[in-house]
């Protein structure tokens, strides 16, 4: 068999199965199967070549065949009326229904953090919710994180090929919370403001590491602002979450956009089973520096604030004793309904 | 990072337990990861001296050795004179070593964490040998098992092996992140300095490390002496210092002890030079190379040691000593011979240079490195040594000339090295010294506390800042040059408030007026639908914004207006999604097959695309609600009508609750936005409705298209819908529509009308309802079936109508009126 044949034979079959109603019929053809058999009879280096033109053949063919599939599907479609609330029958009208209320569930991180934003509320706190995706500027410059400076190292960061980058942690939201502020500091009032959401880290998934969690963080700004008392609203925190009285403790950290910086823990409350002397780490937390108000053209030398965010997912994680934070976006009904 | 106690102790005075230390470095300097043990590895192990060696009567290659152990081991059979005899196949036991002997009863140390080797006395071809004699790698100190460990001379007979060398020692694993800024404790001394101020003690750095500008002494009978000089390019390297060395042997072992620190803390001990400058990294911070300084002249074109610290540029090539050759690029640090590199700056050296068994000249280098650039050496290249981890904090360029001395000093007593060159240092550029003014005042405003400006002076002083008193309540404190993290005010602030521990501090809870803070009225519209779709059965979920090409494939949305991560975990994560549905659409399957025959699902979060952006210049982050109805056809055989009159029941429901009105237009030949067209891809277009709220299109409820459905191995009854959230939120009536209940009685009348099938049920409601407002009585309509033969061109609406007057009761004539008036009417 040489090319021209085969060419011929090609264009046969494409023109008959266009026309045919069922193509399926040409894919098992005894017309596809001589060709296919023909190649033991082309030459050697020209196998490649009839190897790929049958390979393409066959590939035409099926999309003759899903073309028609589709077309034939389409026509089964009966259009509806759209602005009716229920279908039209014959005898008894059909009716759609919700499903039984003991079904339902909210996500358990959701859940949560409703109650965390509750409660900071509560305490005088507004609350916004962070961007998904953010620059640079945001993520890290704003805040102190010099261009190309390895602590950016430790955050793990995608980017998007613009630059672009999911945040890493709801500090991005800072900036902005404290220009929008800065009118009020001048006439006296504190900026107290939580910010909460999604967030996102370059690191592989096992049972206590997500890509993908939630932060909530909070600053608060005013011309008296004191660490005691960044101590004091992080304890009464906790200890509305938690409803008792906690211990708290602090240790050393280092984040670039504190000074001093810390991390905040609590004595794990007896509602999570905590014996005295055993300690939760909550969150990182610390004086802002002052090259973040400075960059939000709050004088440092004037106003002071602190800051401070930690993992919502632990939280929860903690509260019902949950095992494997995959769970949280696996979106199983056999895992959400015992939130219901 | 891991800190040996004992090596601490080498330092500065420690008494407290080890879980007491613990505690107190991880509330005022750096979280402990864990603590480990090793002194229980060594238990029983003795130092000894050959005494005798004889050959083994039996066996060519065994020796039987008679070991002195002073007579401290209880339990073991004795020769007469009072000697142990052991059989031992080492080629290099020799009578007068002093070695490491592991009696009868004791473990092997390197098998203490695996699965433990206990010896005992046993016959070896016919001589009982009483446990055995220890190679390093045995002794868990380095991999060497060519032979016994051959320990130091000094030590005596019948000493614990771990107490000789300070093995009975706690291993502290340092949570290094929080360290990025203080290169100074990535050293031992360092770390014992801040000890050191924690529990109260005045440090003072080891005169060696203190002078800044050591002598070196230069031997006088360097012969052939090469030129030797570096020249830095820019902006490179602060502080770049050179010596050369003669009489290195490079074959030569260190210290046994010095290769227990090494050994104990992860790192091989390999030859002298190696370990020396390894030493000398782990008690300074301050990384060091040794370049075979005969090779180096090789390269050079004029056969000379005259060397360049530059940017690397792009097209240059270097082999690395562990064999890779690398590309270089234009950030890259290299030290060239000539123009040739010749090693990666801070990274690693290069092959051509490298220290073998023949060098017995060197060139050392100790120098720092911009940070920046090897930041991205590290990461380009994947390498991530002690020394490059050390770089990449920023060393003092101060530091270099006294650990070069130090380094001078101990090649010299260890191996016999000899200075033959002055010191080629060259320093371009010098940090100013910084004196800080600092008063008591500020800083208690800063931590809420209550120091004096002695108790913050004597802070200070005990970590070797220096402080002048400058008035009643102001220090001038100059940092040392270790502590280039300290610039401002607040620096200081930390560092009284963490030696002294910010536990000290009181929290005391801020003024300020009370006033109610209520969440955002959005969130409180999200957290309404959120309990709506709960209450109405809806399962809420939440999935990745990261979507592979292949889910957009499958539900035949385009990739060209999602982002595309550049890295990305996996090609499963490469893409944020533009909608929401197909993720909860993707959720469907797997909730099948674990048994749930009918459920819904909803998502409540952001979608992104290329094609809108806010007045940030960002993305545009839309709130989207994603929802999605599947029943298994065993069950959507018994439920009735079709599967999108069951999503739009749940979106109906969601609306009235939210007070919302909502009207739908056929997605087949509407025209929608931009924005919302991208999600249409999903729904069967026949079987699918634009969402308008008001005049607004909000989004899109419908039946999944057949090839999506087989595409994400849905049910025949699946459909959904996603709709804006904001525009939702924004179409929401803030006042309420209640009107007071009429205490007289109404009546209603069931209504049906029969119209052409392509007459749409709201433009029938819509003429009903025009009658009924001119009606002077307030009614109100329910749907009570819609009936259709099948092939019928035509259909039958039946409605109750209600009408109840607030004023008197129903006028009955009036109401059959306006029946009868609605039964004539054309549809």
């Amino acid at each position: 068999m040489n090319m021209n044949d085969f060419a011929q034979a090609r264009d046969h079959l494409i023109k008959e199965a266009t026309a045919s109603d069922e193509p399926e019929m040409y894919l098992r053809s005894a017309e596809l199967q001589s060709l296919v058999s023909g190649i033991k009879n082309v030459a050697a280096e020209d196998r490649p070549a009839y190897g790929k033109a049958l390979n393409q053949l066959k590939q035409s063919l099926q999309e003759i065949v899903d073309a028609k599939a589709a077309a034939h599907a389409s026509a089964a479609i009966v259009p509806i009326d759209v602005t009716a609330p229920f279908d039209s029958r014959e005898t008894a009208p059909a009716r759609p229904h919700l499903l039984p209320t003991e079904y339902g569930s909210a996500h358990p991180l959701m859940s949560e953090l409703e109650r965390v934003i509750a409660i900071f509320t509560g305490m005088g706190f507004a609350a916004v919710e962070s961007r998904q995706l953010d620059n640079d500027f945001n993520m890290f410059t704003a805040l102190n994180f010099p261009e190309g400076h390895p602590a950016r190292d430790g955050y793990d960061t995608f980017r998007t090929e613009e630059g672009l980058i999911p945040p890493a942690h709801t500090s991005t939201m800072q900036n902005r919370i404290l220009r929008a502020g800065k009118d009020g500091l001048a006439r006296g009032e504190a900026i107290a403001s939580i910010s909460y959401g999604r967030v996102f880290r370059n690191e592989d998934v096992d049972a206590t590491h997500e890509h993908t969690f939630y932060q909530v963080e909070g600053v608060y700004v005013s011309e008296t602002a004191t660490l005691a008392n960044m101590l004091a609203v992080l304890r009464s925190f906790f200890e509305t979450y938690y409803g008792q009285a906690l211990k708290i403790k602090t240790q050393p950290g280092y984040f670039p956009f504190v000074e001093p910086g810390l991390e905040f823990a609590i004595e794990k409350p007896a509602a999570l089973g905590g014996k005295p002397g055993e300690w939760l780490e909550m969150l990182g937390c610390g004086m802002i520096h002052p090259n973040v108000l400075k960059a939000a053209d709050i004088d440092p030398a004037k106003y002071r604030g602190f800051a401070w965010g930690g993992g919502l997912d632990r939280l929860v994680m903690l509260a019902h004793n949950i095992e494997d934070v995959r769970h949280f976006e696996a979106a199983k009904l056999n895992f959400l309904r015992k939130f219901v | 990072m891991i800190i040996s106690l004992n090596w601490l102790k080498q330092f500065i005075k420690i008494d407290m337990p080890v879980d007491e230390l613990v505690t107190l470095i991880g509330a005022r300097l750096v979280e402990v990861e864990s603590v480990v043990d090793i002194g229980a590895k060594y238990v029983g192990v003795v130092v000894v001296k050959i005494a005798k060696v004889m050959p083994h009567p039996d066996a060519d290659k065994l020796h039987v050795v008679h070991v002195d152990d002073g007579g401290v081991t209880p339990n073991v059979v004795r020769l007469e004179n009072g000697l142990i005899e052991v059989v031992c196949g080492a080629p290099n036991v020799q009578e007068g070593l002093v070695v490491a002997w592991l009696p009868p009863g004791s473990t092997v140390p390197n098998s203490y964490d695996k699965e433990p080797f206990v010896l005992e006395a046993r016959a070896l071809r016919g001589v009982v040998s009483n446990g055995m004699l220890a190679s390093a790698k045995e002794l868990a100190i380095g991999d060497d098992h060519d032979g016994i460990a051959e320990l130091d001379q000094t030590m005596a007979a019948g000493t614990s092996f771990a107490e000789a060398y300070l093995l009975n020692d706690y291993l502290l694993d340092i949570e290094n992140k929080s360290l990025t800024h203080r290169p100074d404790c990535f050293g031992i001394i360092g770390f014992a300095r801040e000890v050191a101020a924690i529990t109260g003690q005045t440090f003072v750095t080891p005169e060696w490390l203190a002078e800044l500008v050591p002598d070196v002494v230069v031997a006088k009978d360097a012969s052939d002496l090469p030129k030797i000089s570096a020249h830095v390019e820019g902006d490179v390297s602060a502080r770049y210092q050179l010596v050369a060395l003669q009489n290195i042997d490079a074959t030569k072992k260190s210290t046994f002890a010095m290769q227990t620190w090494l050994a104990r803390i992860g790192t091989r001990p390999i030859g002298a030079v190696v370990d020396i400058t390894n030493y000398l990294m782990y008690t300074t911070g301050q990384p060091m190379h040794a370049f075979d300084l005969d090779k180096v002249m090789a390269v050079h074109p004029q056969h000379s040691a005259e060397l360049v610290v530059r940017e690397s540029r792009e097209g240059e090539t270097l082999t690395l000593l562990d064999g890779r050759t690398i590309n270089l690029s234009n950030s890259d640090i290299v030290i060239c011979a000539g123009d040739t590199p010749i090693a990666l700056a801070g990274a690693m050296g290069g092959a051509s240079t490298e220290i073998d068994s023949t060098t017995t000249r060197v060139l050392l280098e100790v120098a720092t490195f911009d940070l920046y650039r090897l930041r991205t050496t590290q990461m380009r290249h994947a390498i991530y040594s002690e020394a490059i981890t050390r770089f990449t904090k920023g060393q003092a360029a101060d530091q270099t000339a006294p650990v070069l001395a130090e380094a001078v000093h101990m090649l010299r007593d260890i191996v016999g090295g000899e200075a033959i060159s002055e010191v080629v240092d060259v320093e371009t550029e010098s940090e100013d010294e910084l004196i800080l003014s600092v008063s008591a005042k500020h800083i208690n405003a800063i931590l809420g506390a209550d120091y004096s400006i002695d108790e913050i002076a004597g802070t200070l002083a005990r970590a070797e800042f220096v402080v002048a008193h400058d008035g009643e309540d102001t220090l001038q404190v100059t940092a040392p040059y270790w502590r280039q993290d300290i610039h401002i005010v607040e620096d200081i602030a930390e560092e009284v408030g963490r030696i002294n521990g910010f536990d000290a501090i009181a929290p005391v809870l801020p003024q300020r007026p009370f006033r109610a803070v209520m969440a955002s009225e959005f969130e409180q519209t999200r957290s309404a639908i959120r309990s709506m779709l709960k209450r109405s059965g809806a399962n809420e979920i939440l999935t990745y914004n990261f979507v592979s090409g292949a889910l957009l494939q499958k539900t035949g949305e385009s990739a060209e207006p999602a982002y595309h991560l550049v890295n990305s975990l996996s090609p499963e994560l490469a893409y944020l999604r533009t909608s929401l549905l197909p993720s909860v659409l993707a959720k469907v399957h797997a909730n099948h097959k674990l048994g749930y025959d009918e459920f819904a699902l909803f998502e409540l979060n952001k979608t992104h695309t290329k094609r809108e952006l806010n007045d940030e210049n960002l993305p545009l982050e839309r709130q989207m609600l994603g929802f999605a109805w599947s029943a298994t056809d065993k069950v959507a055989k018994r439920s009735s009508g079709a599967a999108f009159y069951q999503a739009k029941h749940f979106l109906e429901y969601l609306a009235d609750s939210l007070r919302v009105n909502l009207r739908y237009e056929p997605l087949h030949g509407s025209k929608v936005p931009e924005w919302l067209a991208l999600h249409a891809t999903v729904y069967e277009p026949q079987r699918a409705a634009v969402v308008h709220a008001g005049d607004i299109a909000i989004g899109i409820v419908g039946e999944i298209r057949a090839a999506v459905r087989t595409n994400l191995k849905l049910p025949q009854a699946v459909a959904g819908f996603e709709i804006e959230a904001e525009l939702l939120h924004a179409a929401r009536m803030r006042t309420s529509n209640y009107k007071p209940l009429s205490r007289y009685p109404g009546t209603t009348r069931d209504i049906s009308v029969v119209v052409d099938n392509a007459t749409t049920y709201e433009s029938v409601v819509k003429t009903i309802q025009e009658q009924l407002a001119l009606l002077p009585v307030t009614t109100s309509l329910v749907p009570i079936g819609i009936h259709k033969k099948t092939d019928a061109d035509e259909k039958t609406i039946t409605l109750r109508i209600s009408f109840v007057d607030s004023a008197a009761t129903i006028d009955v004539a009036m109401v059959n009126k306006a029946v009868d008036t609605i039964s004539s009417l054309r549809y």
